[in-house]
């Protein structure tokens, strides 16, 4: 929880809402279904097992974009199962604040922004279409 | 068996050695000979045995006497192959040679492997009057290769059994160095976490400042653990794909569009034991040109990672406006850095030219 608490603060320092933090599968769907948002991080180990996997299928038939968290990024499918991308545990305060940054541009529709190294994307996919418009909501899971 | 069949049989092994001279050396060498062999009669009933020899007595156990007016099927029994036993009623029937490997069995009841060999023998006018039979016992050459067949069996059972231990084995050590890989990043994750969140609590700039510094360096180490299992070279740090990152996320998130970022990156690979104390050089050396005004003013900062006349050269060049900087901060990041530098007894140049600064270390590879 440590972990999804400073995510939490480092997300919201960049200027986004966080909606919440759910910490299962079953939290994750609710949280989602209820609230909407529009951005998750989605870590892949969550307390009731590798579920995040499952939890991003969710996300993306519901067309909310997402990025996993993760310690193993051999665990994430080869096609991503609708990631935007992925960011590889421990992460650095740099690192994720690119992320974020390229998030947010790619988001924003503001062209093809370079992906920083610290965020593994899927190899040459074009962005997913998506309503431009800054994000301001996000939502957590770990 | 009736007796007038036997007496039938004797009476055709008579006619046949009468029609021999008792000095016949054909008939000699058959009685005497070390060969095994017998003669059948096909014209009688059964085709029976009219002759066999003291070999053939030696071979089976049966006394000559026990033998004629038998059909040869005696030798044969349980185990004997059913298709061998074909193969010989064919050539009977058909009035061909035949040979065969034929598992038979001694009077005793104990087997052996006969190398038969039957010809039929036609008189003048072209008709079968013999059969002529000869066996050679091949036992010793026969279990010699079941003797082989059956070692090399046992042979690629175990290597099949050592293999899959072996594996399994592996499969365990490579899964327990993934969990230790993962609880690893997963500390060094929790403790950047907690002096972020002691960053945050605290109102004094000097703290903060302190635990930004501490938490710069922990997460240099968080980047090394990142790239230590991503390929499948275990245990090999690739020293220019960390700088690549590291200096691209330093860049990237001091967000100053005037800041020219050059590279000239080679694969340079060391062993894992050197990752952590060249992580935190090339740390220190991109840290010193941010602290000295590149985050203030942007600037060109360039970073060189390569071989150099069997040495590894990491060269930091820089052309910053000068800021006043924070003399504890540098003499801290000096510490540091010379404490890696003697862990990997690297030597290091420094040259100053107006606002640029050029700083080159140099470290033995080891092949």
């Amino acid at each position: 929880m440590l972990l999804a608490l400073e995510l939490e603060s480092e997300v919201e320092a960049s200027g986004h809402q966080v909606i919440g933090v759910a910490s299962d599968f079953a939290e994750a769907v609710k949280l989602v279904d209820d609230a909407m948002p529009e951005f998750a991080f989605v870590d892949i180990q969550l307390r009731d097992g590798p579920t995040g996997i499952d939890i991003g299928r969710h996300l993306a038939s519901k067309g909310i974009p997402f990025i996993f968290v993760s310690g193993n990024l051999k665990r994430i499918p080869h096609d991503f199962v609708g990631a935007v991308g992925a960011i590889e545990k421990p992460y650095t305060v740099n690192g994720l604040q690119n992320a974020l940054s390229y998030v947010h541009e790619l988001l924003a529709g503001a062209g093809s922004p370079v992906p920083p190294p610290s965020l593994i994307v899927l190899n040459t996919t074009a962005p997913a279409e998506h309503e431009s418009g800054a994000e301001r909501n996000s939502v957590a899971a770990g | 068996m009736s007796e007038d069949k036997v007496s039938d049989a004797r009476d055709a092994g008579d006619r046949l050695v009468a029609s021999h001279p008792s000095e016949d050396p054909f008939a000699a060498a058959f009685k005497a000979t070390r060969m095994p062999m017998l003669i059948t009669d096909p014209r009688q009933d059964d085709n029976p045995i009219i002759f066999s020899n003291r070999a053939f007595t030696e071979l089976t156990g049966y006394s000559q006497q026990e033998l004629i007016g038998r059909n040869c099927r005696i030798l044969q029994g349980p185990a004997t192959d059913k298709a061998a036993i074909a193969m010989i009623r064919d050539a009977v029937q058909h009035q061909h040679d035949v040979a065969v490997d034929i598992l038979n069995y001694r009077k005793d009841g104990s087997t052996f492997w006969n190398a038969l060999f039957v010809s039929p023998v036609r008189d003048r006018d072209g008709t079968v009057i013999y059969f002529f039979a000869s066996q050679l016992d091949f036992t010793n050459i026969k279990s010699k290769q079941a003797e082989l067949a059956k070692a090399r069996h046992e042979a690629e059972q175990e290597v099949a059994r050592r293999t899959a231990e072996l594996s399994d084995a592996l499969s365990v050590k490579t899964e327990l160095v993934h969990e230790v890989d993962h609880r690893v990043k997963n500390n060094l994750l929790t403790i950047a976490s907690i002096i972020k969140l002691q960053m945050r609590m605290t109102a004094d700039h000097t703290v903060e400042r302190t635990l930004k510094s501490v938490l710069d360096r922990v997460e240099a180490l968080s980047t090394v653990q990142r790239k230590l299992l991503n390929d499948e070279r275990l245990g090999h740090f690739d020293v220019a794909d960390f700088g690549h990152d590291l200096v691209t996320d330093i860049v990237g998130s001091l967000k100053r569009p005037d800041i020219v970022l050059t590279t000239d990156l080679r694969p340079v690979t060391v062993s894992a034991s050197k990752a952590s104390p060249l992580a935190l050089i090339i740390n220190e050396l991109l840290g010193d040109a941010v602290r000295r005004g590149l985050s203030d003013g942007g600037g060109e900062i360039h970073l060189e990672i390569r071989r150099l006349n069997g040495h590894f050269l990491i060269r930091v060049v820089d052309t910053v406006t000068p800021v006043e900087g924070d003399n504890e901060q540098s003499a801290f990041s000096q510490a540091m850095l010379d404490a890696s530098l003697r862990q990997l007894r690297a030597t290091i140049e420094r040259s100053i030219q107006g606002h640029r600064t050029e700083v080159s270390v140099t470290l033995p590879v080891e092949d």
